[in-house]
């Protein structure tokens, strides 16, 4: 009996240690984020860091605003591409997929997730910049292949959260629409789909955080000019892309102007993690 | 294939003629008219690239190649009381010497910089003012695009305490880079040495031959030479051993200045707030910075003056460049 208790509760301190491990990492990652950017938010002023249009840190110039509407043209661009072949494929994998076809796309969506950025990155500029660069106006080196490269990196996540919340649907649902006379298009579209609107929802969401938060593949097709695009063709520098290019060499104020891009990151995708909650949530009401 | 047994991947071959049927024909048309178009467009591309736009590459705001390609080729101006770059905000950044090369090798309206000890057959780089980058031109400064290297510690080298192991090995160290033997070595990795008459380098007797551990860290441009000036000091010195970690100058003078590192190694130059803290440079190496283009572009030579007008935005086509004009008139003397 002793020794059962003892069990227990050595059990119990070692599962506690590992949850508050990543709480602890968490916190920490927070404290060193804000402890280093706030003092150059101040020093720079909350507003002129925001909106300031012009990146000139050599000359103490530190605005980010073309970085932050770079990360969302880059992002929504991500979407356009990376949402809707997701969903698709989702529901062709749950529904229509016969399990010869699965049996290739499965694994093929697995690899695709397990592809390292750099390796994306790589084969965008080997192959997605020339290319634009012959066919398109610009060098290549455009939101476009950004865009085109994350929304690919993107479909895994997309597709994976998909297709578990389309599994997820009762069967009864499927089968209710088919006895009222529903065609097999009409019940997955309209009922299927439906119903698991808010997982699909979900998906989205952290594919967004993924194409928000990537860097590698981005700092190398992307171009990284600090200004505001002009059209799909041009250059584009997102908040990521901005603290890895010049961490290397900066310094001072410089260097703290940097993690409080990291800040605004950070707030970001916090912002988009509660997004996700929320989205959750409503679904677990309804 | 009708009369075939069942096979057990039938229903994917009956899926893959699904769609094959099923697919317009016209966007398969499309696709095919669209690859052809590509491949006319590339094929063009020579004749128009005097009206092209040229594609500037350019390194990341801090970088120790860009902040001297701007000094060099009189890139600068004075904002805020700071001297700042005027390179254009519109030209690619990237931060690694990897991406620059294989867009300037892909890219047929390419122009961009690396240094001289990277440069391989796959870019061309451009004559100067007439003077090809080669270690003669950059070591008799007839190529004036250069920079310095350097190692940084936390206080000048004549005043190392000799009783201190360590610090012994270092001020020997030291010695030993800026002796012809070690110039010598940074000489084969297509560097300049930075010590005009170097002297022999003067090894201890067997007894009495520095030992302990050094740690040198910093720029990835200088830790290739410096891992070999490290093995062939080690050959020399058996008890001694040094370790090259390579990051980058600023994270290098970091270390320096918290004593988890002993040397630091340096691209650019000291900021003010760098020397207030009594870190110290020594000049190690010069390394030549090479103007680069693709291989295809008939074009070898370029004044600094064009150079810098292209990096400032002045000039967006190679037909606005005086060389380049000159260069076709000698291929082409018809030609307008």
């Amino acid at each position: 009996m002793r020794q059962t208790s003892f069990k227990e509760g050595a059990a119990h301190v070692c599962f506690t240690a590992a949850a508050a491990l990543s709480i602890v990492a968490v916190a920490l990652i927070c404290v060193f984020l804000f402890a280093n950017g706030i003092p150059a938010l101040a020093e720079i002023g909350l507003p002129e860091f925001l909106f300031g249009q012009t990146w000139k840190p050599t000359a103490d110039e530190f605005g980010i605003f073309p970085m932050i509407i770079g990360s969302i043209y880059v992002t929504v661009g991500a979407i356009i591409v990376g949402v809707p072949t997701g969903i698709f494929t989702a529901i062709f994998l749950s529904r229509f997929a016969s399990s010869g076809v699965a049996r290739i796309l499965r694994p093929g969506i697995e690899l695709l997730a397990g592809i390292p950025s750099v390796v994306y990155g790589f084969f965008a500029l080997m192959v997605l910049v020339p290319l634009i660069r012959t066919t398109l106006p610009g060098n290549g080196f455009s939101l476009l292949a950004a865009a085109l490269i994350l929304g690919i990196m993107i479909l895994p996540t997309i597709i994976t959260v998909s297709k578990n919340a389309l599994d997820a649907v009762p069967k009864s649902y499927y089968e209710g629409a088919l006895a009222l006379g529903a065609t097999h298009e009409r019940a997955v579209f309209r009922i299927m789909v439906p119903a698991a609107f808010s997982g699909i929802m979900a998906a989205v969401v952290l594919g967004i955080g993924r194409a928000l938060g990537e860097t590698m593949a981005v700092v190398m097709v992307a171009g990284n000019q600090p200004i505001i695009p002009e059209s799909i063709f041009s250059g584009v520098r997102t908040l990521t892309a901005n603290i890895v290019l010049e961490m290397g060499y900066a310094a001072d104020l410089h260097k703290e102007a940097l993690v409080a891009t990291g800040v605004v990151l950070f707030v970001l995708v916090m912002l988009i993690s509660l997004l996700f909650a929320a989205i959750k949530k409503r679904g677990e009401l309804s | 294939m009708v009369d075939q047994p069942m096979h057990p991947n039938k229903s994917f071959r009956r899926a893959i003629s699904h769609l094959l049927t099923r697919t317009p024909k016209c966007a398969v048309a499309l696709l095919i008219s669209t690859l052809l178009a590509s491949f006319a467009l590339s094929a063009c591309t020579s004749p128009d690239l005097e009206n092209e736009t040229i594609s500037v590459y350019s390194r990341e705001d801090g970088s120790g190649t860009r902040g001297a390609f701007a000094s060099l080729f009189g890139l600068e101006t004075k904002l805020n009381g700071k001297t700042v770059d005027t390179i254009t905000p519109s030209a690619v950044v990237t931060n690694s010497t990897a991406v620059m090369m294989t867009s300037v090798a892909s890219d047929p309206a390419a122009i961009g910089y690396i240094s001289y000890g990277s440069l391989n057959d796959t870019v061309k780089a451009l004559a100067i003012d007439g003077v090809v980058p080669t270690t003669e031109s950059i070591k008799d400064k007839s190529y004036k695009v250069f920079r310095a290297f350097s190692l940084v510690t936390d206080e000048p080298i004549d005043d190392i305490d000799t009783a201190d192991e360590t610090q012994t090995l270092k001020a020997d160290f030291m010695r030993f880079v800026a002796s012809a033997e070690g110039q010598a070595i940074i000489e084969e990795a297509h560097f300049v040495g930075a010590v005009d008459d170097p002297v022999n380098y003067d090894r201890a007797p067997a007894s009495m031959r520095p030992s302990g551990k050094l740690v040198i860290a910093g720029s990835s441009s200088v830790a290739g030479v410096m891992e070999k000036l490290a093995e062939a000091y080690e050959q020399l010195n058996p008890d001694a051993s040094i370790e090259v970690q390579q990051s980058d100058s600023t994270t290098g003078i970091a270390m320096v200045g918290a004593h988890t590192c002993d040397i630091g190694m340096i691209s650019r130059d000291l900021t003010q707030s760098e020397q207030d803290s009594g870190i110290v440079a020594t000049p190690l190496a010069f390394d030549g910075i090479a103007v680069i283009v693709n291989p295809n572009l008939p074009l070898d030579d370029m004044t600094s003056q064009e150079v810098a007008r292209i990096f400032s935005g002045d000039i967006t086509t190679f037909g606005e460049l005086p060389s380049w004009q000159q260069s076709v008139n000698q291929t082409n003397p018809n030609g307008a």
